[in-house]
Formats: C-alpha cells, sequence, structure tokens
C-alpha cells in the first residue's frame, strides 16, 4: 500500500505509483517520484516514452488510472482543476492558439483570472519570449511555427503561474530565440516559478536543468541529477539509444 | 366509431376520380423516363426508383387517411399526445442520423420541451381579451375542428426542431473533434468546458439559424409559404394570413433555437468529465462514429 505521509515542504509535487492507460495500453506505469521545488526539472526519454502525458497529468488535463499525486502537499484530486491550471501552466509542443491576434490569445487567461495587463506589460511579456512589440496585434494566422510556439509560452506566462510545464517549447526555433527562451526559463525560475521542462534537446537538458526524470516506455528509469547523468552516460550512446538528433541537426 | 367510417367511406369514394388514375398514369410515365435516364447513365438505381416510389406511394396514401382522421380531432389531450408521438418519431429520426450515445432521448426531450412549450403558448394566447389566439380557436360552429389547425402547426415546429438541433448538432461534433488541441488549451489556462468551447457552440447555433432566419428575410419575395397560400385561397384576407405566417415562423424559429440550446448543452456534458477534462473515453466513440459514416458517404 502506498503512504500518502508527505515527508519535507520542499516537495512541489509527489508522485506516488501512478499509472495511466488508455484502453488495455499503459501509456505509464507505475511511477512514484518527487519533484522539488527549487529545480529546473527536464524530462528525457525516447518518443513513445510518456513524457508528454506526464505533464497533462500534473496540470490535471487528464487523471491517472491509478496512484495518487501531491502538488504542495495536496491530494490534487481534491484540488478544482480549474485552481490547479492557474496555479501550473501548461506549454504543449503544439500551440493551438485561439483564432484572433496575438493580444487576444495573451489576454484570454487574464480575462478568465480577471488579472488586469496593460499593452506596455503585454510587450515586456512578448519580449520574454524574443517577440517584437509589432506582434501584439498581428493575427495568429500569419505566424511562423516558432512564432507561434513562443505566444503559446507567453499565453501561459500571462496567467502568473506558480509552476510552469513545458513540452519541447524550442522545438521549432532557431538559435537565437532558443537561447533567449532559455534565458528567460532560467529568469523565471530564479524569480520563484517552478520548471518543469520536457525536451528532446540533450544539450538544453545540460544547459538548463539541474535534475533529470529519465522515462523509456512508460516507466521511470531513474531521477538524477543533471552533472551526474551527463557523468553516469556516455551522450554518444545515449542520443543513439534515444534516436535523439543534436539540436542543430533537428533545426 | 361512425366518423372514422365515414372519413374512410370518403377517402374511398375519391377512388372513383379518373383524375386521380391519370395522375397515377402520368407519374408511371415520368417513372419509366426516369429508369430510362438511370440506365443509360449506369447509376444502377433502377430497383431502388421503383420501390421507392411503391413503397412512397402507400405511405403517403396512408399517411393522408390518417391525417384527415388526425385533422377532425378537438380534444387538446388527444392533440398532445399525437404530438408527443411525432417528438418521438423525429427524436428517432435525428438519432438515426447521428448515432452518438444518448442522442435519442437528450434530442426527445429538447425537441418535447420547446414543442410542448411554443404549442401551449400558442394554443392558450386566447386567453387575451377580444383574441382568437396565436392558433386560432374554433368555435362549435364553425364545423372545422382544432385538429386541422395544432396538427400543421406543431409539425411545422417539430419538423424545424428536428432539422435545426440536428445541423446545430453535427455541427459542433465535428468542430470539438477537429478542435481537441484548442479546448484542451483553452482548459490548460484555467477555462471552464463551457467556456472553452464558447465560439464552437456560437458557430453550431449559426450554422442551424442562418437559413432559416434568411428565409424569414425573404418572405413573400423569394418563397411563398404554403400555409399563407392555403389561408389565403381559403377567403383569409392577406394581412391576417401574412401575420399568421411571420407569427408561426417565429414559433419556428424559438422552438429550432431553444432545441439546439438543449441538445448541444445535454450532448457536451457528455464531452467533459467531472474533473473538467475532455472525456477520452466518449471522444473516441464519436470520433470512431464520424469515421464509419465518412467512409459510407465515400462509398
Amino acid at each position: 500500500m502506498c503512504t500518502t505521509t508527505i515527508e519535507s515542504n520542499d516537495k512541489l509535487f509527489k508522485v506516488i505509483n501512478i499509472a495511466f492507460k488508455v484502453g488495455e495500453q499503459k501509456i505509464l506505469d507505475n511511477i512514484s517520484v518527487d519533484i522539488n521545488s527549487s529545480d529546473i526539472t527536464g524530462i528525457i526519454g525516447p518518443s513513445g516514452a510518456g513524457k508528454s502525458t506526464f505533464l497533462r497529468l500534473l496540470n490535471k488535463l487528464i487523471s491517472p488510472s491509478e496512484g495518487k499525486i501531491y502538488y504542495q502537499d495536496q491530494d490534487t484530486k481534491n484540488i478544482p482543476a480549474q485552481k490547479i491550471r492557474k496555479e501550473i501552466g501548461l506549454v504543449q509542443q503544439r500551440p493551438f492558439l485561439f483564432n484572433g491576434s496575438v493580444k487576444d490569445n495573451l489576454l484570454y487567461g487574464p480575462k478568465i483570472w480577471a488579472i488586469d495587463y496593460s499593452d506596455d506589460q503585454l510587450i515586456q511579456l512578448l519580449q520574454k519570449v524574443a517577440l517584437e512589440k509589432e506582434f501584439l496585434d498581428k493575427q495568429v494566422e500569419g505566424l511562423s511555427g516558432g512564432e507561434q510556439q513562443r505566444v503559446s509560452l507567453a499565453r501561459s506566462l500571462a496567467n502568473k503561474p506558480n509552476v510552469l510545464l513545458l513540452d519541447e517549447p524550442t522545438s521549432s526555433l532557431d538559435i537565437n530565440s532558443e537561447e533567449i527562451i532559455e534565458n528567460t526559463l532560467k529568469q523565471l525560475s530564479e524569480e520563484g516559478i517552478k520548471i518543469i521542462i520536457v525536451t528532446h534537446s540533450l544539450e538544453q537538458t545540460e544547459r538548463i536543468t539541474e535534475s533529470i526524470l529519465f522515462l523509456r516506455e512508460g516507466k521511470l528509469i531513474e531521477k538524477i541529477g543533471t552533472e551526474k547523468f551527463f557523468s553516469k552516460y556516455d551522450i554518444n550512446e545515449i542520443r543513439s539509444f534515444f534516436k535523439y538528433k543534436r539540436s542543430e541537426d533537428v533545426r | 366509431m361512425t366518423d372514422i367510417l365515414d372519413t374512410f367511406n370518403e377517402i374511398f369514394l375519391t377512388l372513383g376520380n379518373p383524375n386521380i388514375w391519370i395522375r397515377l398514369a402520368l407519374a408511371s410515365i415520368l417513372l419509366i423516363v426516369l429508369i430510362i435516364f438511370s440506365l443509360w447513365q449506369n447509376t444502377d438505381l433502377e430497383k431502388k426508383i421503383i420501390w421507392s416510389f411503391l413503397r412512397g406511394l402507400i405511405q403517403i396514401i396512408l399517411l393522408g387517411s390518417i391525417l384527415l382522421l388526425i385533422f377532425g380531432i378537438d380534444e387538446i389531450w388527444l392533440l398532445y399526445i399525437i404530438l408527443l408521438f411525432m417528438c418521438f418519431f423525429a427524436a428517432y429520426t435525428n438519432w438515426r442520423s447521428y448515432p452518438y450515445p444518448r442522442i435519442f432521448t437528450m434530442n426527445f426531450i429538447a425537441i418535447t420541451l420547446s414543442v410542448m412549450i411554443i404549442m401551449t403558448f400558442a394554443l392558450f394566447s386566447s386567453a387575451i381579451p377580444n383574441f382568437d389566439g396565436i392558433i386560432y380557436q374554433p368555435n362549435q360552429t364553425s364545423g372545422v375542428s382544432l385538429g386541422s389547425y395544432v396538427i400543421p402547426v406543431g409539425s411545422m415546429v417539430i419538423f424545424f426542431s428536428m432539422r435545426e438541433s440536428g445541423v446545430a448538432l453535427e455541427r459542433l461534433k465535428s468542430d470539438l473533434l477537429k478542435s481537441k488541441g484548442e479546448i484542451e488549451a483553452a482548459l490548460a489556462l484555467g477555462a471552464t468546458p463551457t467556456r472553452s468551447i464558447r465560439g464552437l457552440l456560437r458557430d453550431s447555433f449559426r450554422a442551424s439559424l442562418v437559413p432559416t432566419i434568411n428565409r424569414v428575410a425573404v418572405l413573400g419575395v423569394v418563397t411563398i409559404p404554403g400555409l399563407m397560400s392555403g389561408m389565403i385561397i381559403g377567403g383569409a384576407s392577406p394581412i391576417e394570413a401574412a401575420v399568421y405566417q411571420v407569427v408561426v415562423f417565429m414559433m419556428l424559429l424559438t422552438a429550432a433555437f431553444f432545441t439546439s440550446i438543449i441538445t448541444n448543452y445535454l450532448f457536451i456534458k457528455q464531452f467533459f468529465t467531472a474533473e473538467d477534462q475532455i472525456d477520452l473515453e466518449f471522444f473516441n466513440i464519436i470520433s470512431q462514429k464520424n469515421k464509419k459514416k465518412q467512409k459510407k458517404r465515400k462509398k
């Protein structure tokens, strides 16, 4: 039987024996892990490892078939979904912007939560994701994939979340934009926003994360400090094992 | 009982009218032309055309005979039961076209509620002093029964409610399937389920209502409604007939909109779980049914 007591207040999430099934297929199986509040945590693993599903569980877009997830000592089952989603922002791999302008998208969450934004504050948000102020009034249909991805990140930030879950937020970006986003993430982390990021780039993992959840075929292989991970494993072996490409090759 | 026998007697007497047989003969000539066209264009529809012609003819003769009986009814409670049966059949028809889980029950509730409210309002509007009622209340000396007013109007209200709620439902379902990502993006920002699909609901109602609203807008210019024409031919003043027609159209629109709202809101209740997530099981069911439907269309 699983214990439900939380040992330390330092735990952002405590995940106990969770599984997620679609029909008979187990996407995630028997995962137990603590995620600390101080780190930027990376989630890595080959395709189909269940990384995105894990993020969706934390944002309560889906519920585990088995097991429990605690957020700041509270069983997420007992926290209203809307409240969790306000606190824990999710930036999905595909941006899924709403019809209308960039401004409409940025203000979608704040309108729900009655957060006031001036145009200047919205422009600051755009700058955090490496977009010029001219983008504010642009229609989203005309944006490139990378621009859409950045608007999607800014849209989540506009909600002023406590935790930010990111599913490959820089996969369609050029090197400069990627660098700006990474700096923003580090800065957000310093400002106290907890960040959990799924990434396909081992370089990015090394650059910005402090700890790593290593998933494979729906199972947690290990939770490990980033430095330790890169000294323990041969990076080329990992790359070929994950079928990961180098970030430059992806571009 | 004597009334029923008299009605059937009347029906059989019309068989002696040569006009009926000449019309049937002309229809048969057109049927032969249709079959020649079908053979020429290799549509392989000949059997279907003959079968539909015969089946349709028999059904419509039977229906016509029953209608004559129904039009003779004066008891309000009996008319309500007939309307209820018609609502049942309308919901069944929609369910056949849109076979998603619980559609029959939801659509039956929606159509019945809307139709009963609007028809009761129309029937009892005659309580207003010096007013005959939205639906004309015949007196005993007029020799016309209540059924001949209630059933035609009721059938139109039911038909519009059925058709428009079907269109709205189908539109909403297609948009829900297409927009899963956007809906989840909205939910992930803290939107309630209803808020996350507000635009889709609006579009579904627009898709169903706009053609009928346009029909009202072109009344008397492009469309000459049968009800109004019938009233004028029957001796009513054109103004009286026109006002009656417009009132009936407003009844149709109101009932249809209300039916669409109830059906779609009941439908989306199934689309989301109690924890404000997309119900993946339900999503997969409608997605599979949608694929089957598309395959059928392609065939």
